[in-house]
């Protein structure tokens, strides 16, 4: 059985007290909370995998203790040629550990594998457990206001509904940035406000001039309980509604990744049509989010033109889905079991012909962009991320394939009808932002390939099963899919009555977030925005700033417009009147 | 830079005059629900498989009518309601523009249908048109007289009232063993 080989390795290592099978290809071992740190990092650098997802969860009423389960994706290092573990052999290893509600202190993985730090962080804010010898034990999720004793997904904190009072603005504690040593230094807020926002985030640049010495930043002002409100009030039926309004792009995902990481809990596997479809709406989404962020990063450095035409063929894929789903956005549409919707052979036809178009127009503009030399110039050498670093970090999609790593979960651990699929997986070399944007390019040809295969070798069968199942409590199952920013992993433990019990949604973007600060270092000002546009979060477009300079205490504020226009021209410095 | 303004002059005018003409969307487009107050029939299918519990169906203040309402600002357009409706009552429009001034109860649409008072114990239960619609659907079973008049019999009583009238029919009001 697949996994087997990993387990019987780590069992060499550090000793196993229990192991649990979910899926064919997931695997649980429980281990002694002394043995975590080199169970995690034995299999993350020595047999060569990911960290996909690390999920806290309150089972006193199960086992009496808290659990970690830390799932890593085992799929090969992949630092050079031929470090990857064979096709057939790919799977995903949770590594558990029972926390007791005593003490609450497990060993910090984190300064061994340093992917680990944000879900350590996060484990902090939400259950209360103190990762012994993390490096950087700063809230991450929650408000700085937020009561220092109330941890909102423990099962006996607080209501669902409840909300603690806001504390005065002069009141509210300061958050501590990572501040780096050096004199002539000076900060640069940005945010956390964007116009645009898909996210709203702080990001404070570190400054030596126009260059950006180091950065940090401060998120989640947009968290809303999502999961702890699934625990409390959603059925499966509600749920998948629920979690594609994650995000506002690749909203179908997480849809998808949620719906079936509960099917899989129970081995509920669905008809091949709805397979196809569910991989045909993905893809379309993958068409619509990269031309966005293609467009984005022209707009962000003056070029408007291209960004227009690009958006003119965006349009076209908002069509596609109008076609096939019903609606703009691809929404509505996940149950379990299935799917809701059938495409007609009309839809079809036309869904074609405007594939057609989508492809030529592509190839035209990126043609005319290439030919363009300032703007090649404002993407090359730009926010590179380094192998290394995105190996330590565990970065997915386009940014971490911009880096030369081949990870990408469609093909590391094909899911639903991407077994019967061929398609290309884009690897850039190079790391930096044009290399991002040229695996994005490359994955538009490659999504049209595959929206066209499915419509081809689509079987002619139900759309949803038979909805008798039941799901039984305690089980849990991980669901993991390629949404546009990289790979979506969903977590879900079952509870009784129809409910869930544990909803973990990892985002893409979370996992890239972590190795930010080092693309940021060594940039211009003038590039930071573009910087955090082609990791494609969201555009980093923010409503105002303000500079102040520690030497001279000067301090001034510019509008979005004044930040903007010296990221398009790079003349008249907003710095130059502080020094 | 040249080339971006070639595609320019090949592909001419990429934008539509809306709102001035009408935008076309897709033949099976999910828009607005949209909702046919006389097929109603009040059986409150739609607001138990709204997930987002934009319908709702209740009875108002003084229990005189059974109020469907349907807040389009909770709405996320996952046709649902369109799916389980029996008389298609509501089916989802083509209807996409939504927006309203200031106002949001402009947003809130609402049906009232008269309420079906329980003939032995005079309590409201349902709405008069389920029921009509029930004895309609009866009367297309091919059933015999007989047992048409026995059905409608129960049709006007609420479901408590009616677990213990069918106790008593089954048991002609005597106290048995049940073996």
């Amino acid at each position: 059985m697949k996994c087997d080989k990993f387990i019987e390795a780590l069992g060499a290592r550090v000793k196993i007290l229990e192991v649990t099978r979910q899926y064919e290809d997931q695997v649980t071992a429980l281990v002694g909370l002394s043995d975590l740190p080199e169970a995690v990092r034995f299999l993350y650098y020595d047999m060569g995998g990911y960290l996909s997802t690390m999920v806290a969860n309150d089972e006193r009423s199960i086992n009496k203790n808290y659990a970690l389960y830390y799932a890593l994706s085992m799929e090969g290092g992949k630092m050079f040629e031929g470090d990857e573990i064979a096709q057939d052999e790919k799977c995903f290893v949770t590594v558990k550990v029972l926390v007791s509600p005593e003490n609450l202190t497990y060993p910090s993985v984190t300064p061994l594998v340093p992917a680990c730090v944000w879900y350590e962080r996060e484990a902090y804010d939400m259950f209360g457990l103190i990762a012994d010898g993390l490096p950087d034990k700063r809230r991450l999720v929650l408000s700085d206001d937020w009561p220092e004793d109330l941890f909102p997904l423990r099962k006996d904190a607080m209501d669902y509904r409840y909300r603690p009072d806001m504390k005065e603005h002069y009141n509210e504690p300061e958050y501590e940035f990572l501040r780096p040593e050096g004199s002539g230094i000076i900060d640069v807020p940005l945010g956390p406000l964007h116009v645009t926002a898909d996210e709203p985030g702080h990001f404070r640049l570190f400054c030596d001039g126009d260059i950006i010495v180091d950065a940090d930043y401060r998120l989640f002002y947009q968290h809303r309980g999502m999961e702890k409100l699934a625990e409390n009030r959603m059925n499966y039926d509600q749920m998948g509604y629920l979690a594609e309004r994650v995000c506002g792009i690749c909203g179908y995902a997480h849809a998808i990744a949620c719906i079936e990481a509960a099917e899989k809990a129970i081995n509920l596997e669905i008809p091949a049509r709805a397979q196809a479809i569910r991989i045909i709406c993905s893809e379309i989404e993958r068409l619509h989010s990269h031309l966005l962020n293609i467009g984005l990063a022209c707009e962000v450095t003056g070029n408007y033109t291209a960004f227009m035409h690009i958006f003119r063929i965006r349009e076209y894929s908002m069509k596609l889905a109008e076609l096939v789903t019903g609606g703009r956005k691809t929404y509505g549409n996940v149950v379990m079991g299935g799917l809701r919707r059938d495409i007609t052979g009309v839809e079809i036809k036309e869904s074609l012909r405007i594939l057609k178009i989508i492809e030529t127009q592509v190839e035209e503009v990126w043609d005319a962009v290439m030919d363009d030399k300032r703007q090649i110039k404002r993407w090359k050498g730009v926010g590179v991320l380094d192998k290394q670093v995105a190996r330590d970090f565990s970065a997915v999609g386009p940014n971490i394939r911009g880096s030369g790593i081949k990870r990408d979960t469609r093909y590391d651990h094909p899911y639903d009808f991407f077994k019967q699929i061929e398609f290309d997986i884009a690897v850039v070399e190079g790391g930096d932002v044009f290399a991002r944007e040229m695996v994005r390019y490359l994955e538009l040809k490659s999504s049209v390939s595959i929206i066209r295969q499915c419509f081809e070798l689509m079987p002619q069968t139900a759309i949803i099963v038979d909805p008798t199942f039941h799901v039984k409590p305690e089980n849990f199952a991980l669901a993991y899919v390629e949404a546009p920013r990289g790979e979506n992993v969903h977590w879900i433990m079952q509870g009784s009555a129809q409910k869930v019990f544990r909803w973990r949604c990892r985002a893409a973007t979370y996992n890239n977030w972590p190795s930010l600060r080092f693309q940021f270092r060594g940039n211009t000002i003038a590039d930071a925005a573009l910087i955090v546009c082609s990791l494609d979060p969201c555009y980093s477009c923010t409503e105002r700033v303000t500079v102040v300079d520690i030497k001279s205490k000067k301090s001034k504020i510019l509008t979005n417009k004044d930040l903007k226009d010296f990221s398009k021209t790079l003349k008249n410095s907003p710095m130059k009147d502080l020094r | 830079m040249m080339k971006l303004l070639d595609i320019t002059e090949k592909y001419g005018k990429a934008t539509h005059k809306y709102p001035f003409e009408p935008y076309k969307v897709a033949t099976n487009f999910r828009g607005k629900p949209a909702y046919i107050f006389d097929l109603c029939i009040g059986c409150a299918a739609c607001g138990i498989a709204c997930p987002s519990n934009a319908i709702t169906v209740q009875f108002n203040a003084d229990q005189s009518k059974l109020v469907w309402e349907f807040d389009c600002g909770r709405c996320i357009f996952c046709g649902r309601c369109d799916e389980v409706c029996p008389t298609g009552a509501i089916r989802l429009s083509e209807e996409f523009e939504l927006a309203v001034k200031f106002d949001k109860s402009a947003l809130i649409q609402r049906g009232e249908l008269d309420t079906q008072f329980c003939t032995e114990c005079n309590k409201p239960f349902t709405a008069k048109r389920l029921i009509k619609y029930s004895f309609e659907c009866l009367s297309k079973a091919n059933l015999g007289e007989k047992r048409l008049e026995e059905a409608a019999s129960y049709l006007n009583i609420c479901p408590t009232c009616k677990k213990n009238a069918t106790v008593t029919n089954f048991t002609s009001g005597k106290e048995m063993v049940i073996e």
